[in-house]
């Protein structure tokens, strides 16, 4: 085919193009992709009875600060490297923030536990089962996310694959906090994180294979 | 670009058009490939530039976007055909940035030369940027060697003081 005729048959139809489109599609995957998880969550584990009562204190809203944060972040992030020219990523470095705070907000929590507690306060009830469903709720907005890819174009692919990773996974955890009872930080420090972090290294290795075009 | 972002089929066909030549002279430049492979590169490039134009961000410069897109494209082809290019040659290649800003040169001067008659710029482009001398002009455009120097002296005058004007 002639490059012209190329030229002239892409250009039949040019439909405008919004001005914020990268994050309008992002934000519609990753939406898409939250109502299947939180569809997971009731149907699999269920939403946690005393919900209602949970918004009122302050754990639910610690939880869901830490876990937010890192997922606006990883938003960003992958916004910015859905474009071909994806520039510096420096303040990637933000991401300690939100883990910095939370794990100040623990060691006061513990300094105020007896020491023959703090075991049971790091495990909790459901340490086992924690990072693995945060890694299964991360799954449904993973592939959201990979469906708004399919109009990026970008360049760094494992570093866009893990930050659509960390992306799924910080909402998948945000969306983990309807069911989960446990209350401590220095549980959601760890074992929250280890599924956010699952879910970025599985981002990190699928992301050569599945965000090439 | 922004008129083809905002749905202006002429100004985006404008665009891919002016892009093809670029592009061919980038990959020329870098690939060692056959014409065929050239044109099938830029073409995917021409298609990518078009299918993901919604990720260009109006407020950054369009070539850098572009070179991201052809290099990518570029890096693409290797490794599908898996070739190898010897590293030693990358020194001699032409930097990225350098292709760059001589493409925005270039669409800087097109779009001058775009304000212009059609006589001053035909003049100014064959005696000024593709180096004929002005008897060569004169016989290429048919016209006489007085009017060829009258061209480009007129035509030059407007576009300094169209230059001075836009500038703050």
């Amino acid at each position: 085919m002639r490059t012209e005729d190329l030229i002239d048959s892409l250009t039949q139809d040019v439909k405008p193009v919004a001005r914020h489109g990268i994050g309008l599609r992002l934000a519609g995957g990753i939406a898409i992709g939250g109502v299947g998880s939180v569809a997971l969550v009731a149907a699999m584990l269920g939403v946690r009875p005393d919900l209602g009562f949970a918004l009122q204190s302050s754990t639910l809203w610690m939880k869901w600060s830490y876990t937010i944060s890192l997922a606006l972040l990883a938003f960003a992030a992958t916004a910015r490297l859905a474009r071909p020219d994806s520039g510096r990523l420096g303040w990637l470095w933000l991401l300690a923030t939100p883990v910095v705070a939370l794990a100040s907000y623990g060691a006061i929590e513990l300094a105020s536990t007896p020491r023959a507690e703090w075991k049971a306060m790091w495990l909790g009830e459901s340490w086992t089962s924690c990072p693995w469903n945060v890694l299964s709720l991360s799954a449904p907005i993973f592939g959201g996310l990979l469906w708004a890819f399919r109009r990026f174009a970008p360049t760094r692919l494992r570093a866009a694959g893990a930050a659509a990773g960390l992306a799924s996974g910080a909402f998948a955890a945000m969306i983990y906090c309807i069911h989960c009872p446990e209350a401590s930080a220095v549980f959601v420090l760890t074992w929250y994180s280890l599924g956010i972090l699952l879910a970025t290294a599985i981002g990190a290795l699928l992301g050569p294979r599945l965000l090439r075009w | 670009m922004i008129g083809g972002l905002e749905g202006s089929a002429a100004d985006h066909s404008a665009l891919l058009r002016s892009l093809a030549p670029l592009l061919r002279g980038y990959y020329r430049r870098r690939t060692r490939g056959s014409e065929d492979d050239i044109e099938d590169l830029v073409q995917e490039t021409i298609i990518a530039v078009h299918t993901r134009r919604g990720t260009y961000d109006r407020e950054r410069p369009f070539t850098a976007w572009l070179f991201a897109i052809a290099r990518y494209k570029m890096v693409d082809h290797f490794r599908r055909t898996r070739r190898l290019v010897p590293l030693d040659d990358l020194a001699e290649w032409p930097s990225e940035d350098s292709f760059a800003d001589a493409a925005d040169a270039r669409m800087d001067i097109e779009q001058l030369l775009g304000l212009l008659p059609g006589k001053q710029a035909a003049a100014i482009r064959s005696t000024r940027i593709e180096g004929s001398s002005v008897a060569e002009a004169a016989a290429g455009a048919g016209l006489g060697e007085s009017d060829i120097k009258v061209s480009v002296h007129r035509g030059l005058k407007a576009l300094v003081a169209r230059v001075q004007r836009d500038r703050p």
